[in-house]
């Protein structure tokens, strides 16, 4: 079995599979090849994260998957077309395999990647990956604040390679709450420069581009080089943590973004739209930038990009439009400017 | 009397008949705005992010065209006309992009219509839409109903007569309308109505087959049935709420001895990147009919356009020959 990259979202999946004992291919890190080969096969207007997935599926057919786990899902984002077009593309090109969709219902998707094991067991496999997905991103948080303020740039992004390394291999709870609790100390023990007052700056946007390194040019990675503190409100564990309460009572992060959102935009858009306009309507006070990311062409941002400007809360923003030509030098140059732009900003506003 | 102003872009091809009879049965006037031209074209980019679609530019020039003409603008948000199909979120986003980019706007008359809430919610959008003019729910029903029957008509006067959106809504307002002959070769145009139809952005496309003596064959002369065999047969369930415009009627005219396909996109269109190539596909694997995928933007050259037009022609009149040949 396999499926497509995104973010470290593959940690867990690998962690329920070997639970479940499910014979599971991680598709090779998401690399220019992989690039290439989606965007060689796919229609020329595809947005960046269809390539990169098509990608990832053909470098794991390659390896000799025979199963494709896809998540679709209807909406208006384009996202959940996706695997119709894949799937007819993978099989022009002359692969044969078998691919478990929405349209099979959630259940019987389970059972046939499981093996038919019994539910306690997928529960149980299930909960471990969560787990280490949110200890995953427990760590991520620490690391964005750490990056801003580190002496030594790239050290704190070298204990993160690490603990996703730990996390990957933790092989029980307890392992992993060590893995966790041992990266989280070197990151809080770094040595930092002597008067941090780092930029906030937000990143936003499209959430496959937000969580997936490969495909936003490690951008926080480089705002953290600039001295910029990342605050990233659409994380995985946003999107995993299954809370009925917080979900019934409507106080997940995205809910408050969506209300924020309500005056200038009524109803569901698609995709992260209505939460990229709510950050910068709820976030205008508190922090001193947006960034805003999004594949080309993507649809819901569009339109978020259209409506951001006219919102009454004031908030620098800054769109970085990613596609498979985006060269990361023009992108570290705008950032740049960006982040000097908003410090002047910040002095004059203290100076005064 | 109270304006209604309608831009003659987007759902104006397929719901104008409609629109008309609701306001004007509560007693409003409807305004249109003049066919699009360059100047619309270039006002309405003039207001939205660069890689916005190009339909939605021409629906802010519409709109824009507009503003000083009437007392409301009608921009309604279609959501989802069928269970679990939803629209592009540019159609749902459509009212609140507007206000936002054109502050100066009138006040804009938004109905959210989504199926997936049920009649009730839907019969409650009508009565607030109606709200507006009237305070008599019953000649709400009345207009709404009477709306209905309206776009039942108009709905057959294009399957059954063959005519084109444009045309159906002249032969309502009583012009004539010159039939076409059926015996003609036809080419069949798959795409969206606001493509089709907005003779600035396609560059006149449907009057230059005709004047190159081919029948054309439009998406709206197709009934549901046939649209949403062709849809299963092609990708399953449908997903889009106009998935039926693209892959069915594009199914649809591979398979019926058309002399070719043309399929028109817009730049930049989420939903027919895919569904297009889906057709695309489709077009290949049969290998019997002509298909051309023709890509509009606000820059494309009516040179550009005309250029691969006539070699489109050209290779089917080739292809004729031949078969006529290999019969002697």
């Amino acid at each position: 079995m396999t499926f497509p990259h995104m973010g470290n979202i593959w940690v867990g999946v690998k962690a329920m599979a070997n639970k479940l004992n499910v014979d599971l291919v991680v598709p090779p890190p998401t690399s220019q090849r992989t690039l290439s080969l989606g965007a060689k096969y796919s229609p020329e207007m595809a947005c960046l994260p269809f390539k990169l997935t098509l990608g990832n599926m053909i470098e794991a057919l390659e390896l000799g998957a025979d199963t494709i786990a896809t998540v679709g899902q209807y909406g208006p984002c384009r996202f959940g077309y996706y695997h119709k077009v894949q799937e007819e593309i993978l099989r022009e090109l002359g692969y044969k395999f078998y691919m478990v969709k929405e349209s099979l219902g959630i259940m019987n998707m389970v059972k046939y990647l499981t093996n038919g094991a019994p539910l306690p067991e997928i529960i149980s496999g299930f909960r471990f990956g969560l787990a280490k997905l949110e200890a995953l991103d427990e760590v991520e948080k620490v690391v964005y604040k750490v990056r801003a303020i580190e002496r030594d740039k790239g050290s704190a992004t070298r204990i993160y390679k690490d603990a996703i390394k730990a996390i990957d291999s933790a092989e029980d709870y307890k392992a992993l709450k060590r893995a966790e609790q041992e990266h989280l100390q070197k990151l809080t023990g770094l040595p930092t420069i002597s008067s941090p007052d780092p930029l906030k700056i937000g990143v936003i946007g499209e959430f496959f581009i937000l969580i997936d390194p490969f495909a936003n040019m490690d951008i926080e990675i480089e705002l953290g080089k600039l001295g910029v503190e990342v605050r990233h409100p659409q994380s995985i564990r946003e999107w995993i943590r299954f809370n009925p309460l917080l979900i019934t009572l409507k106080l997940r992060e995205k809910d408050k973004s969506i209300r924020a959102a309500k005056p200038y935009i009524s109803s569901h858009i698609g995709g992260d739209g209505r939460q990229s306009v709510g950050e910068k309507v709820l976030h205008a006070s508190d922090w001193d930038g947006l960034i805003h990311i999004q594949p080309f062409g993507c649809l819901p941002e569009i339109m978020a990009r259209n409506i951001m400007p006219s919102t009454r809360e004031k908030l620098p923003v800054l769109d970085v439009i990613f596609d498979e030509l985006t060269a990361k030098a023009g992108m570290l140059n705008r950032l740049e400017a960006f982040v000097d732009i908003i410090q002047k900003k910040k002095r004059d506003k203290i100076c005064a | 009397m109270v304006k209604v102003g309608i831009p003659r872009a987007l759902l104006y091809y397929q719901y104008y008949p409609m629109w008309r009879r609701f306001f004007e049965g509560l007693g409003a006037e409807v305004i249109v705005s003049p066919p699009t031209t360059q100047a619309t074209l270039a006002s309405g980019s003039s207001r939205v992010v660069a890689d916005t679609c190009l339909p939605v530019k021409v629906s802010c020039g519409h709109v824009l065209a507009l503003t000083d003409k009437c007392d409301c603008i009608f921009i309604p948000a279609l959501r989802s006309i069928k269970k679990k199909i939803y629209n592009c979120s540019k159609f749902l986003g459509l009212p609140d992009m507007t206000r936002a980019v054109i502050p100066e706007c009138p006040p804009i008359l938004d109905i959210d219509i989504d199926i997936n809430k049920g009649k009730r919610r839907l019969y409650q959008a009508i009565y607030k839409l109606g709200r507006h003019f009237s305070w008599n729910p019953l000649e709400i029903r009345k207009a709404a109903l009477a709306a209905w029957q309206a776009h039942q008509e108009y709905k057959e006067l294009m399957v059954n007569q063959g005519l084109t959106p444009p045309r159906a809504i002249a032969s309502i307002s009583g012009e004539e309308t010159t039939p076409t002959s059926p015996d003609k070769a036809a080419i069949a145009l798959v795409g969206h109505p606001y493509l089709l139809y907005d003779e600035l952005i396609n560059h006149r496309l449907i009057h230059r087959l005709e004047q190159a003596g081919y029948r054309v064959l439009t998406p709206e002369m197709l009934t549901a049935q046939e649209l949403e065999t062709a849809i299963t047969r092609l990708t399953g369930r449908p997903y889009w709420t106009y998935e039926e415009e693209v892959v069915g009627s594009g199914g649809h005219y591979l398979e019926s001895g058309v002399a070719g396909v043309i399929g028109v996109v817009a730049f930049g269109c989420g939903p027919d990147s895919l569904m297009m190539d889906m057709v695309q596909r489709q077009a290949i694997k049969l290998g019997t009919t002509p298909f051309m995928s023709l890509t509009l933007e606000e820059h494309t050259a009516e040179a550009g356009v005309v250029t691969r037009l006539e070699a489109f022609l050209d290779m089917i009149q080739r292809k004729k020959r031949k078969q006529a040949d290999i019969c002697v």
